[in-house]
């Protein structure tokens, strides 16, 4: 009776680590990959959208051909719910991959303060990478305090403005404005020739999610400052004034009534809103959505406004910028082959040609407006040139590891209640001081 | 020996329970007592202890306070919400003299409809160039802001889950309705009672069974609401739809506080529990006035 029992729990618990075991993906953190007939496969995890897939998974076909031991499973990063949450429960369960791409420089913080991924700038190689690929200036800003290079940029969005500029010139605007009073004046004329017209319509300036600041608060921030850093380490060391000043100018906006945050759907494309910022992404979907969106027709682009007697030159900017990262649970001769791989890769300059064409996002490099390599495709869509211009101004975003508090607090306390008319500017600003100095303390 | 072999048995045919029982839920719980007094980040190879600290500053939390609060919000306007249109919709079915089940099915649809996909539809029919809004402007001189008060935001969001579980809580009642005896009501028919009175003093009564199921339910709903604040209002305005698990989703997924989020979500069972314990004890009461035991 007794071995029967104990053959039927034993029956039952394999069962059930058989079917454990199966959930199971990779290989488990820290061995070697290395297979008998000397073959290295690392796991590449790809943003999961077509275009970067696609991409990714012919360049690791061409990168084989080249380096037959070593193998690249090339796989989406799932984003359940988000990817960022994937890579942590990966992590967590020791099934992370050998590298990934589309890390964000506050999330490169978090892993680096948890040591889930490594230093790239102490790894053999890593030199090479920045010559060959031209991105020597473009790196300088995605320094961590800890004086290490976490990411490796792959594109860097320089975000713009974009102005309706049919509508401009019913206002009698050749071009968009370019200071703030400047853009008063033109939200002065809009309210009077068309008062169901907004400047800025966009319900995420009431929205206090982090991400949405990346987009509003920091490109005015970064072009008001110079570029100067937001927080460094783990202290606050943001331009007061400029900070003010970005507040006054949303709450002057708003007193003309030129700002609406209720929900709205396309209100750039409709014109409901004249003024908004714009990725280079936007531009494959309006072809296909918004076809009649014409290039310096319909919109143009402008670097961030700048508070008046700012030069109007050379004007920072936000950069939505990804990049790759090397995992340190990954085993030294998969990391080895990573970095291989990511010579090899930006060691030739069609390959960020070819990844221009797919995906519409900017690389990372220092001469990406003046490489012949990238005229052709300026020919094309010379609605990118901007964007190209604009990288060598491009601030990436913070690398605190808690960005998402701290970014949080610049909606909830001082960009939320401004437009909403329920703070003002100076007040807003020191409360999101406060909030955010008393996290980080 | 007989005994001793039934007993092997149930243990046998209750073990696929017990083994999900404890994966999925003994062993989270008890994991996640233990990242509540950590601050792991779901990365980090080192946890720190830390006492009781996630606790306290969960109490003092602003996120926290609004959870609280909210989900009462939410209670006191989507139950008896859900519950007048649920017993609406039960009282019309049962009325009909066929296809009671189509009906029903019809009305239960929505059941089964994506929360997302319904928060989309809805974000796109009150957005502020929607032809409804466009309409209460230009018509009416009725400008609002539907998710950008709390009030609103609530209320809407309220509307949108009640219109989802009105189908099946009146599912629910229809059964409870079937199973009202037609004799007494013919005998109150006799004694002359009215329409009001009957509903009031018949219907309601003999119907408790249902209802103290469909009250349990929806109390359980506003607990767990995620989905349709997620997609709508993300929390806001000021926290004013900021649910538990849109509170538990933000420290643990965005904010990475794993350790934190799992006091949060502690705290979040204990009010939960503590809450349906006391309104259960209320419902029974009112259900023995009525002669439940």
């Amino acid at each position: 009776m007794k071995m029967k029992k104990a053959a039927s729990l034993l029956l039952g618990a394999s069962v059930l680590a058989g079917s454990l075991a199966g959930c199971s993906t990779g290989n488990p953190a820290g061995e070697d990959s290395t297979s008998k007939n000397g073959t290295t496969t690392i796991e590449f995890w790809a943003a999961p959208n077509p275009p970067q897939q696609a991409y990714w998974k012919e360049t690791a076909k061409a990168f084989e051909k080249d380096h037959p031991k070593i193998k690249i499973k090339v796989s989406p990063i799932k984003e359940s719910p988000t990817s960022e949450a994937s890579i942590q429960s990966a992590i967590a369960g020791k099934e992370a991959p050998t590298m990934s791409e589309n890390i964000n420089r506050g999330f490169a913080a978090q892993l680096a303060e948890s040591k889930a991924i490594e230093p790239l700038n102490k790894m053999k190689g890593y030199d090479d990478i920045l010559k060959s690929r031209s991105m020597t200036d473009t790196i300088k800003g995605w320094k961590f305090a800890d004086g290490n290079q976490y990411v490796l940029p792959i594109y860097s969005n320089a975000m713009l403005f974009g102005w309706r500029l049919d509508i401009l010139k019913k206002l009698g605007y050749n071009e968009p404005p370019k200071t703030y009073s400047e853009v008063l004046d033109v939200t002065k004329k809009l309210k009077a020739k068309y008062p169901d017209k907004y400047l800025w319509a966009k319900p995420d300036l009431a929205d206090p999610t982090a991400w949405k600041r990346w987009f509003d608060f920091f490109m005015l921030y970064d072009a008001a400052s110079g570029g100067n850093k937001f927080i460094e380490g783990n202290k606050l060391v943001a331009d007061d004034k400029a900070g003010v000043d970005v507040l006054n100018f949303m709450d002057n906006i708003r007193k003309e009534k030129g700002i609406l945050t209720k929900q709205s759907k396309d209100p750039f494309e409709t014109g409901l809103g004249i003024f908004t910022d714009i990725g280079p992404w936007t531009l494959q979907y309006w072809a296909e959505k918004f076809p009649e969106m014409k290039y310096n027709k319909t919109f143009a682009f402008s670097t961030p406004p700048v508070p008046d007697g700012t030069d109007t030159k050379n004007v920072s900017t936000f950069a939505d910028t990804k990049g790759l990262v090397i995992y340190s649970s990954a085993p030294e001769n998969e990391k080895k082959a990573a970095m291989e791989f990511i010579k090899w890769v930006y060691s030739k300059p069609e390959n960020d040609v070819k990844w221009m064409e797919k995906t519409n996002l900017p690389p990372a490099r220092d001469d990406l407006a003046t490489n012949d390599a990238f005229k052709e495709i300026y020919e094309k869509n010379p609605a990118l040139k901007p964007y190209a211009e604009a990288i060598p101004n491009a601030v990436p975003s913070i690398d605190n590891a808690k960005y998402n508090e701290l970014q949080t607090y610049i909606g909830q306390y001082a960009v939320n209640p401004v437009v909403k008319g329920e703070v003002q500017p100076k007040k807003g600003w020191e409360k999101m001081k406060e909030a955010i100095e008393g996290d980080l303390k | 020996m007989r005994t001793k072999n039934n007993n092997g048995m149930g243990w046998l045919f209750a073990s696929p329970y017990l083994l999900y029982g404890l994966i999925f839920f003994l062993i989270p719980l008890g994991w996640s007592f233990y990242l509540s007094i950590t601050d792991w980040n779901l990365i980090a190879p080192v946890f720190h202890h830390v006492g009781l600290d996630n606790f306290i500053k969960a109490l003092k939390s602003p996120g926290v306070h609004a959870a609280f609060f909210v989900t009462f919000k939410f209670m006191i306007v989507f139950v008896p919400m859900v519950i007048a249109s649920s017993l609406i919709v039960a009282l019309v079915v049962h009325g009909l003299p066929r296809f009671k089940g189509l009906f029903l099915i019809g009305f239960f649809l929505p059941y089964l409809a994506s929360g997302v996909v319904s928060s989309f539809i809805v974000k796109g029919f009150l957005s502020y160039n929607s032809p409804v809004n466009t309409f209460l402007r230009g018509q009416l001189g009725l400008d609002i802001n539907w998710l950008g008060t709390p009030l609103s935001a609530l209320l809407l969001v309220a509307v949108i889950i009640a219109w989802k579980f009105t189908g099946y809580y009146a599912l629910i009642l229809t059964s409870g309705f079937e199973s009202i005896n037609q004799e007494i009501y013919e005998a109150a028919a006799i004694d002359g009672v009215n329409g009001w009175q009957r509903f009031w003093r018949i219907t309601l009564p003999l119907l408790y069974p249902a209802l103290f199921t469909t009250l349990i339910l929806s109390i359980g709903v506003t607990f767990g609401i995620f989905t349709e604040v997620y997609q709508l209002t993300g929390g806001g305005p000021n926290f004013g739809t900021n649910t538990w698990q849109m509170e538990i989703y933000k420290q643990a997924f965005q904010n990475l506080s794993a350790g934190y989020a799992s006091a949060v979500a502690l705290i979040a069972s204990v009010v939960t529990f503590i809450s349906i314990f006391i309104i259960r004890k209320f419902l029974e009461m009112w259900g023995k006035r009525n002669g439940w035991t």
